[in-house]
């Protein structure tokens, strides 16, 4: 039952997740906004489109949504979601959910360049490029917290405090932060990108769907919230209460979820895009602030 | 063991053989053939039953009793040799052919290929410290013979003599550490070199040093990596890839033989491998993503999957030091996979670059694009192998890298405070090179295969290549997804050579190959859904699809030469490392109202290459250039010095 309640929220959330974040930035602008299921409506009014394909594709450009969404998919069978463990929860999880999800970027990379388009290109070589900085820093903070508790399943996450004591709070506050960037750089939301905009030369991630079309298009737009989705739940389990019965625990998470989406769409609203170059050093808060989870959690390790 | 010897003979003489015949390869291939399932047959016996064959000759004043020894260690390298090379051999016959055709003469190069072939395992069975230095340098100079190829290009001459110079020099280093080895135990046996450095821990680890640097050079480690991505593309494309694919790994067997040796290697050791490696992989993947020359990349790639196959062996180092099994067994088992994986992956890569190089004539990637139209199948094999060697499910490279970073996380509970930190630096490190090499086979797939052709000689391909040399490429693809999706089999496989470092206590490999079939079931998962994907989007879209043109934004007369190259895909990541390189530009602007010519060109010099190498070669220069007048090309001096030489060696040995 719980299994079933979890694919769905993967499925569905991050629709509402879109909605949210977009009337928050409705609301700091002053204006109505549309209704939270309108990232839905666009999905459905996509799917139904036909294609218009550029003629310099080859094969690779049509299986890579497909590639994308079964591989986020696949990845988020790692990923705890709202209650209990992960689908599959197996040691070194970290590994198969991060590889499998590069896989899917590989795929969007190379189809990306399969139009020959430069715009697509500079989309494409810019994602390449800070995924190499975030996915380190990633790798270091929950390889850290697995260090601390000798749990080496994404189980860790919430074994945080039982294994540091208040101590694990300071190490908490840190791993959300990063985890919380690498929403925004992942999910290719404002400041690193900006998802609502079209001028193609300051776009990442957007740039690099701008061939596809008809259902690709919203394959590709779905796989990108349910990936935002998985980040987020890993922040929600490191501060999910124990020990909840399991539908206090889903309220919870639901609830969580819905105010990520207020802080992002918030984070949206008062900030600008950073200039290209300096997104670098935008990613790189990211991996000093995960150096500074390691040294924490070494400090605890051997520090007493 | 006897059908292991015959096989090696017919690999020695078939060269021989098969020049008295019209259809020179294809017999060479025949007798490969044989001799690769004579070798295999008892070095798979052993790999089964893990009973060692030994066969003892006495070659009397020479070096006494020699002992060949094909332990599960041994068997393992010949398996994978043997078959590797045999690949690389069939994919000659289709290369080759217009060399043929145009007249040169490929003699020599038939005669030391199978010598290569042979040489190499005759390396991976020798326990004898003479015997092995000869087998070793029968390969480095059957490999040395087989660069030189093309030898009327100037470049390919030089990278040639570069590698016998740096060949030469790995060789010195192991004479010297064999040389104190023997003198210290009295024999020239790798058993009795055992009890030699045992307890004396000083002197192991000058012999690991000496040992690691020696077989280093040959396996490409960095800072001793400088041969290889000069070497790598002077050499025909199949010669690369069994250089690349196997006889790197052959300095890797050194170290692991070494290993096998000593019984508990120092904690300093350990971390000097691992940091040593870490460096590897990160350096040689910062290069290949430089690199425009498609072959030259792939050199570069090889160092970091060198380096990967380091962390691996280091981890294992770590976990012999601190008595702790499971990552020791991970350890090893994870550098064997890799060794056997990156042979997979890196041949197939080489292989469809030599297919490209055979359609297109060039190697420079910037002129190339758009071949995944007109030579799909070479397209497919190489976007595999791009797949795969970034470590990606579902094919093989996933699984070896799975194995290392699984080894880590055991790695983590030693509780000691500097493991723990290396550890967890080697592991982001390790996440690094991962999707640094997706930014790096992404870049090298797309610009070769993807989008319009860049150039005439890109453009006018109209066909796929032959089926010589498309069925080696599809069959090491099969291999890396069957890997990649049964790797069970292949963990089970990889056991009994690592009991030559640790006892395999079967309750600690319960909990890897239970997640090893979890992996199995979901790397099937995967393909099933994503091919019932494909086929129902096939169906689905038929007739919805409207072609055209890329959208430019509102410009509609794109061409070729808007598209994203290869040097702006990996622009803002070198952007980032900028003091890392060396880069030589080559600019000229366009001048006047009607500019007639201008050019922009950007080349990327190894930084080891540029600031230590070059140096020491100019003061060489300088220095050895005052001798130049004592080659004065008369006979009489000449045997001046030779007698002065005499007289010399005469008075010393007298004194």
């Amino acid at each position: 039952m719980i299994k079933l309640i979890n694919l769905i929220i993967l499925l569905f959330v991050p629709f509402l997740m879109a909605g949210v974040i977009k009337k928050t930035k409705s609301f700091w602008g002053g204006r109505k906004g549309p209704s939270i299921l309108q990232p839905w409506y666009d999905f459905v009014k996509l799917v139904k489109k036909d294609f218009v394909i550029s003629k310099t594709t080859s094969g690779v450009f049509r299986i890579a949504p497909l590639v994308q969404i079964t591989s986020v998919i696949f990845a988020a069978l790692f990923i705890p979601l709202a209650a209990g463990s992960a689908l599959i929860n197996v040691q070194a999880g970290l590994i198969i959910f991060a590889y499998t999800l590069s896989l899917g970027k590989f795929m969007s990379l190379i189809s990306a360049m399969d139009t020959g388009s430069s715009f697509e290109g500079m989309g494409a070589s810019r994602e390449a490029c800070f995924t190499s900085i975030v996915e380190p820093a990633f790798f270091m903070v929950i390889a850290s917290v697995m260090a601390l508790t000798g749990n080496y399943t994404f189980d860790s996450l919430k074994n945080i405090l039982a294994s540091a004591g208040s101590y694990g709070i300071l190490i908490i506050v840190f791993a959300v932060v990063v985890l919380f960037l690498m929403i925004l750089i992942e999910g290719s939301r404002v400041p690193v990108d900006d998802p609502a905009t079209h001028l193609e030369l300051t776009m990442i991630h957007e740039v690099m769907i701008l061939d596809n079309s008809g259902s690709d298009l919203a394959l590709f737009t779905w796989a990108n919230g349910i990936k935002m989705l998985l980040i987020a739940s890993l922040i929600s389990y490191m501060v999910l209460p124990q020990n909840l019965c399991v539908g206090l625990s889903i309220a919870y998470y639901l609830l969580i979820m819905f105010a990520l989406s207020v802080i992002i769409g918030t984070v949206e609203s008062c900030m600008a895009r950073i200039r290209m170059s300096h997104v670098f050093e935008f990613i790189f808060i990211m991996s000093s602030l995960a150096l500074v989870v390691l040294s924490l959690v070494v400090a605890r390790m051997f520090g007493g | 063991m006897e059908y292991f010897f015959i096989g090696i003979a017919i690999l020695f003489l078939s060269g021989i053989i098969s020049d008295f015949f019209k259809n020179k390869i294809s017999v060479l291939s025949g007798l490969a053939i044989i001799s690769a399932i004579l070798t295999i047959i008892p070095s798979v016996n052993v790999l089964l039953t893990s009973e060692s064959l030994i066969y003892s000759y006495n070659f009397n004043q020479l070096f006494g009793a020699v002992n060949f020894v094909i332990d599960p260690l041994s068997a393992f390298f010949i398996v994978v040799i043997a078959i590797m090379s045999l690949v690389s051999l069939i994919y000659s016959k289709g290369y080759l052919k217009p060399y043929i055709e145009k007249g040169k003469n490929i003699k020599a190069h038939i005669v030391f290929l199978p010598i290569l072939m042979a040489s190499m395992m005759a390396v991976v069975t020798c326990q004898n410290a003479l015997m092995f230095l000869i087998c070793w340098e029968i390969m480095s100079l059957s490999s040395f013979f087989l660069v030189i190829f093309e030898h009327e290009k100037k470049e390919v001459r030089r990278a040639a003599i570069k590698y016998l110079v740096f060949m030469h020099l790995s060789v010195l280093f192991i004479m010297v550490a064999f040389a104190l080895l023997s003198l210290k135990s009295g024999s020239f046996d790798f058993t009795s070199f055992m009890s030699a450095m045992h307890g004396d821990k000083h002197f192991t680890n000058t012999i690991f040093l000496l040992l690691f640097v020696g077989f280093g050079m040959k396996a490409g480690f960095v800072p001793f990596h400088n041969w290889l991505p000069d070497a790598h593309p002077a050499a025909p494309s199949h010669v690369s890839a069994m250089m690349s694919g196997i006889m790197i790994k052959t300095g890797i067997y050194g170290i692991l033989r070494l290993l096998s040796l000593v019984d508990v290697p120092s904690k300093s050791i350990c971390f000097a491998v691992l940091i040593i490696s870490v460096v590897s992989a990160l350096y040689g993947l910062l290069y290949a993503i430089t690199q425009h020359d498609v072959k030259r990349f792939l050199a570069y790639s090889s160092i970091e999957n060198i380096g990967i196959i380091g962390i691996s062996i280091s981890v294992g180092m770590i976990g012999l030091s601190y008595g702790n099994d499971i990552v020791a067994l991970l350890g090893f088992v994870g550098a064997l996979l890799h060794i056997l994986n990156h042979s997979i992956f890196k041949q197939l890569l080489f292989l469809a670059a030599g297919a490209v190089y055979n359609k297109t004539h060039t190697r420079h990637v910037e002129l190339l694009g758009g071949l995944i139209k007109s030579m799909p199948k070479t397209a497919t094999g190489f976007l595999i192998g791009a797949i795969a060697i970034c470590g990606l499910p579902p094919f093989n490279g996933f699984v070896s890298e799975f194995i290392i970073y699984f080894g880590m996380f055991k790695a983590l509970s030693i509780h000691h405070f500097v493991s723990v930190i290396m550890i967890l630096f080697a592991i982001s490190s390790l996440a690094l090179v991962g999707t640094m090499a997706v930014l790096c086979f992404s870049k090298a797939f797309s610009i070769i295969f993807l989008g319009a052709p860049r150039s005439e000689q890109a453009k006018n391909v109209n066909s796929d290549v032959d089926n010589s040399m498309l069925i080696p490429m599809g069959f090491l693809a099969v291999l890396a997804l069957s890997i990649g999706l049964f790797p069970q089999f292949m963990f089970k496989f990889a056991l009994n050579p690592v009991s030559v470092f640790i006892n395999v206590d079967y309750s600690t490999v319960v909990e890897p190959l239970h997640i090893l079939q979890l992996i199995s079931l979901f790397a099937l998962g995967f393909v099933v859904v994503l091919s019932l994907m494909i086929l129902l989007k096939m169906k689905l879209t038929k007739g919805r699809i409207e072609l055209h043109e890329t959208w430019g934004c509102g410009y509609n007369q794109p061409n070729n030469h808007m598209q994203y190259t290869a040097s702006s895909y990996a622009s803002p990541f070198l952007s980032m490392l900028k003091p890392l390189f060396k880069k030589v530009f080559d600019i000229e602007k366009p001048r006047r109202l009607f500019p007639r010519s201008a050019h922009f060109s950007l080349k990327v010099e190894d930084i080891e290459e540029a600031y230590i190498i070059n140096p020491i070669l100019k003061y060489d220069e300088m220095f050895l250039s005052k001798f130049e007048s004592m080659q004065s090309g008369n006979i009489q001096s000449y045997i001046k010095y030779g007698l002065i030489f005499l007289v010399v060696v005469v008075i010393g040995s007298l004194l």
